[in-house]
């Protein structure tokens, strides 16, 4: 005879408290790094480099960006900053796509993955903000590996580093954060209007030239600057550049927006999800 | 104390549903209102089952189980009322859910396990067990993918069991799998339900719900229409059976000439078991009698019946009449008895019995009266399945 067990739920109308919710996703956690730990490995199996992958992708596009720029547009291999500091182009460019890469693969993974969820949350029960937060948690090892080749290239390229590479923690955290926001808004809008997806992808194809990662804020001209400077990646990215010293020197005003991004799409994301949390799956 | 672990009070879920779906157009206001309709899957339930209960949920197709068992799942909401269930749910109907085809069955087994709320070291304990009733000792290290749906399907129900939830939900999963390993599945969940586990169960197959539930709940068009014993559920289950809307012209009988009305009335059909008593229910291989009990208004010269025996799934399993051995003629206001005797070699299963009279004439007859069709359900001895039971003796003989 079992005994009675804490376990178990209580359902009055379509939404579910916020408090609930909550504490209905720390539960899940486990699940959560299972599951993360499940997507990674058969996202590696059966491919011959397996999770060499994970870090050759992101130095061929550094090294694709850098020569592009310096031998063909013939920008300056080096980027001097405002603060006398220089840098060399490769590593100003990386620092960006660090941080932009893990945003960019996978926040439009995040945005449908309620809907990409289908047969597990259509018979088992877990809260849906786990999907997106699944997408994100499974992101981490190639983020970290990534974090791990900007320090190789810092360390080749510029033959120093120094305590300010621990910048990138704060950096990798906002990151992961604002696209785990952005996550928990657009998965669960995405549930009702189906154009979602599509939306993500043209937003973030010119998101990618409005943010500060082939170029610095302040070199952005006029009005631009602010357009910049007030994108979700400009904050996470100001870190990066801080951890290679390439900050601009208003660098505290673009990581506050970047956190103001981070509070506005969790706190909707979370009142979406904590509204429909359980009806979801109607529409699915 | 009531140990309730599910309770439900006024349960109702709305459905919207949506001529063409919702877009950002629509919700920006940009276009004209979508026009939506709203259907009610399931209203006004009240329903508690005791730890340890076993029950069964019956309805016709869109009766609202699959509904009613999604919200005890916790996977959808309802719209109005209360669900309270206490304890671990573990849906059944999530066999192999989660399941990725690129990782090995090994693998799979602790995700799966993870998902269904087991930790790790109690899927280290029970992998041996696991494994071993899902008899994939050998290909346990293989990648799913190269399963078969049997191989798949038998992993997912070892887990699921193993996970020893306090609330099992099953939907139809049983009808799956080889019949071997259904019987183990079978046995397996007696197993489960002697050790206090609550079990729900939805599904069409009557032999199962038979099985495990002492009690039956019966929706019809998302209400409760019926929370008793099983026996009798599953009686009512087969009165709303019959209440499906027929075609009120059904099939003539070949050679049928004409209808009388006001001839003759059937006052009864019934089956009844050998010991002379009404049932709804016999054992492979007995005795059986239907009774048709009719009145003549008018004067019938050459009365016959017909009879057909259907099983659930609307298959014919035996037709018959006694077109060639007519009965003598009645009397108008006379009252008869019809006996169709025989020995009901069938296989478990629901079956329903169907009769009419009618009267020679010439080389064609006309029908007088067509009864109310009577369903029964066969348990079976042994292992037979199908549609009958032809009672074949095994036997082996060692050759020199």
């Amino acid at each position: 005879m079992r005994g009675g067990s804490a376990e178990g739920f209580e359902l009055r109308g379509p939404s579910t408290p916020l408090g609930t919710l909550l504490a209905d996703l720390w539960r899940a956690r486990k699940v959560l790094v299972v599951l993360a730990r499940k997507d990674f490995y058969a996202r590696y199996r059966r491919t011959m480099f397996g999770m060499l992958w994970a870090v050759f992708l992101p130095l061929l596009q550094a090294t694709v960006l850098a020569i592009v720029f310096t031998k063909i547009v013939h920008l300056a291999t080096v980027v001097h900053r405002t603060n006398g500091a220089h840098v060399s182009f490769p590593v100003f460019i990386y620092s960006g796509i660090a941080a932009w890469s893990f945003f960019s693969t996978n926040m439009p993974s995040a945005a449908t993955a309620i809907v990409d969820s289908g047969g597990l949350a259509r018979k088992i029960y877990f809260p849906r903000a786990l999907f997106p937060l699944l997408v994100v948690t499974t992101g981490l090892y190639p983020f970290v590996i990534g974090l791990g080749v900007l320090l190789a290239m810092k360390l080749a390229l510029q033959h120093s580093v120094t305590v300010d590479f621990f910048w990138v923690i704060p950096g990798a955290l906002l990151t992961v954060a604002i696209t785990a926001g952005f996550g928990l808004v657009l998965s669960a809008l995405h549930v009702y209007f189906r154009d979602v997806r599509y939306i993500v992808q043209a937003v973030m194809s010119v998101l990618f030239y409005l943010s500060p990662i082939i170029y610095a804020v302040q070199s952005a001209p006029g009005a631009l600057r602010h357009v910049v400077g007030y994108g979700p990646m400009a904050g996470p990215i100001e870190f990066m550049r801080l951890a290679t010293g390439g900050a601009d020197s208003n660098w505290p005003a673009t990581v506050g927006v970047g956190v103001g991004w981070f509070v506005v799409t969790a706190g909707i994301g979370m009142w979406l999800q904590s509204k429909y949390d359980r009806v979801f799956v109607d529409l699915m | 104390m009531s140990d309730a672990v599910i309770e439900m009070e006024g349960v109702g879920k709305r459905f919207t549903k949506y001529d063409d779906r919702p877009t950002l157009f629509n919700a920006l206001r940009l276009q004209r209102r979508t026009t939506r309709s709203h259907l009610w899957a399931v209203r006004g339930v009240d329903m508690e089952i005791q730890r340890g209960e076993s029950v069964g949920v019956l309805g016709r197709n869109g009766a609202g189980k699959s509904t009613m068992l999604q919200m005890l799942a916790g996977v959808t909401a309802p719209t109005e009322g209360l669900v309270r269930v206490r304890g671990r749910v573990a849906p059944l109907i999530s066999v192999g859910v989660g399941f990725h085809p690129e990782l090995t069955g090994r693998e799979n087994v602790y995700v799966n396990g993870t998902v269904l709320g087991m930790d790790r070291a109690t899927v280290d304990r029970r992998f041996d067990d696991i494994v071993g009733f899902a008899e994939l000792e050998k290909f346990i290290d293989t990648p799913v993918k190269f399963y078969s749906s049997g191989m798949f399907v038998r992993l997912g129900f070892a887990v699921a069991v193993e996970a020893e939830p306090d609330i099992l939900l099953i939907d139809e999963i049983l009808a799956v799998g080889d019949f071997n390993f259904q019987l183990r599945c079978f046995e397996r969940m007696e197993a489960i339900r002697g050790n206090g586990t609550t079990l729900v169960v939805v599904s069409h197959n009557l032999n199962a719900v038979r099985g495990f539930c002492d009690r039956t709940v019966l929706l019809n068009q998302g209400q409760k229409v019926f929370d008793g014993p099983t026996f009798e559920g599953i009686g009512r289950y087969y009165q709303i059976l019959g209440q499906a809307p027929r075609e009120e012209d059904d099939e003539a009988l070949p050679g049928e000439t004409g209808r009388e009305r006001d001839t003759l009335e059937i006052l009864g059909f019934e089956l009844h078991s050998a010991a002379g008593r009404p049932t709804a229910h016999l054992h492979s291989g007995d005795e059986g009698v239907f009774r048709v009990h009719v009145r003549a208004l008018r004067d019938v010269t050459d009365p016959f019946v017909g009879f057909t025996i259907a099983s659930e799934s609307g298959v014919a399993v035996y037709s018959d009449t006694n077109r060639m051995t007519l009965f003598p003629s009645l009397l108008a206001g006379e009252s008869a008895t019809i006996d169709i005797k025989m020995r009901m070699s069938l296989a478990p299963g629901g079956f329903t019995a169907s009769s009419s009279v009618h009267r020679a004439q010439g080389e064609g007859s006309v029908l007088l009266a067509r009864a109310e069709p009577v369903q029964f359900f066969v348990s079976g001895r042994g292992m037979a399945s199908g549609v009958a039971d032809l009672g074949g003796q095994f036997s082996l003989e060692r050759t020199p």
